[in-house]
């Protein structure tokens, strides 16, 4: 069940990439996307044990090498995330505007202002 | 962003304990939950909310994007030298030489993470912040 | 058309995720195994995700921070234009 859950969470982000039209809502739902893909990894890795990867906890220690792939693939969407925003900012001060289909229409259409 | 009376109240209030945490989080983690990258990220965002709530002016005072990217290029620098000094101690890139167990060693390369990752991710929003 | 083609696009996906994840899903693994029995032997970390990553796994953390690096220039350099 939670299989499903997590696939629906990464449909309505990838959604959210294609078809939204601000540039902002679109990488905060890449944002999303992350997101999804980190809990599927953890929620793999917690099906194969009992408690946190922490050998002072007694029980039977989940798989923790899932946990540590996420670390670096969190700090690399940081890293995406913080570029995407930077050439979000690059797009708002050479056209003025937010919206990706009037953005669209000035490069391929209309006047071009170098 | 305007300076508000309230944020910066409690913005120096708060702060002192974020970056206490952060550190609690890089230094302790081998032996806890926690780590470079987790208590660089805490340690980041103590510097962010000062930063954000004293202002634009009075942050390039408190911490300079000159001192910062110097932070964090020596943190790299000295990352990659330890690696070196594995191979001509220990045999390996990036093995431990430091103790007999090896918790000395986690220990090191935890704190030089944690640095750098603090300077790297306050670097980056500060930058975008002062962008006014 | 465009709204068309996002909604195959999505469906596609879909069609794929639904598939992949209603296989059947393998509950243990080897390397897992090892990393629990035998990280603090190796180490000397008891947290076994520090473990993984500052000793089996370094260059990865050594990549990683290369890359934290670049994205900070990039931003530097396109900001600062």
């Amino acid at each position: 069940m939670a299989w499903y859950l997590i696939a629906i969470l990464f449909l309505i982000s990838l959604w959210g990439i294609i078809a939204e039209r601000n540039l902002v809502r679109k990488v905060i739902a890449l944002t999303f996307a992350n997101t999804a893909v980190t809990i599927l990894y953890v929620y793999y890795a917690s099906l194969s044990g009992d408690t946190a990867p922490i050998l002072t906890e007694g029980g039977t220690p989940v798989d923790p090498i899932p946990h540590a792939l996420m670390l670096t693939a969190i700090v690399v969407g940081v890293c995406v995330v913080a570029l995407a925003l930077v050439l979000v900012y690059q797009l708002y001060q050479r056209f003025g505007t937010l919206d990706m289909t009037e953005i669209e229409r000035r490069v391929w259409h209309g006047d071009e202002d170098t | 962003m305007r300076k508000t009376d309230i944020l910066d109240v409690v913005a120096r209030k708060l702060s002192p304990y974020m970056f206490l945490f952060g550190v609690y989080l890089v230094s302790f983690g081998d032996s806890s939950p926690g780590g470079g990258f987790q208590g660089g990220v805490v340690i980041a965002s103590g510097i962010i909310l000062l930063a954000m709530a004293r202002g634009p002016a009075r942050a390039e005072e408190l911490f300079p994007s000159g001192r910062l990217s110097m932070v964090e290029t020596t943190a790299f620098i000295a990352l990659l030298l330890t690696g070196t000094a594995g191979i001509v101690f220990s045999g390996a890139f990036l093995a431990g030489f430091l103790g007999g167990s090896g918790v000395r060693f986690v220990f090191l390369l935890n704190m030089l993470i944690g640095l750098k990752v603090a300077a790297g991710v306050s670097l980056i929003c500060l930058t975008i912040f002062r962008e006014e | 058309m465009g709204r068309v083609a996002e909604v195959a696009a999505i469906l596609l996906v879909a069609l794929f995720l639904v598939l992949a994840v209603s296989g059947p899903h393998p509950e243990e693994s080897a390397s897992g195994r090892v990393v629990v029995e035998r990280g603090l032997e190796d180490t000397g970390a008891v947290n076994l995700v520090t473990a993984i990553y500052l000793g089996y796994r370094a260059y990865d953390t050594l990549g990683e921070t290369i890359v934290l690096l670049m994205a900070v220039s990039g931003v530097m350099l396109l900001v600062k234009r």
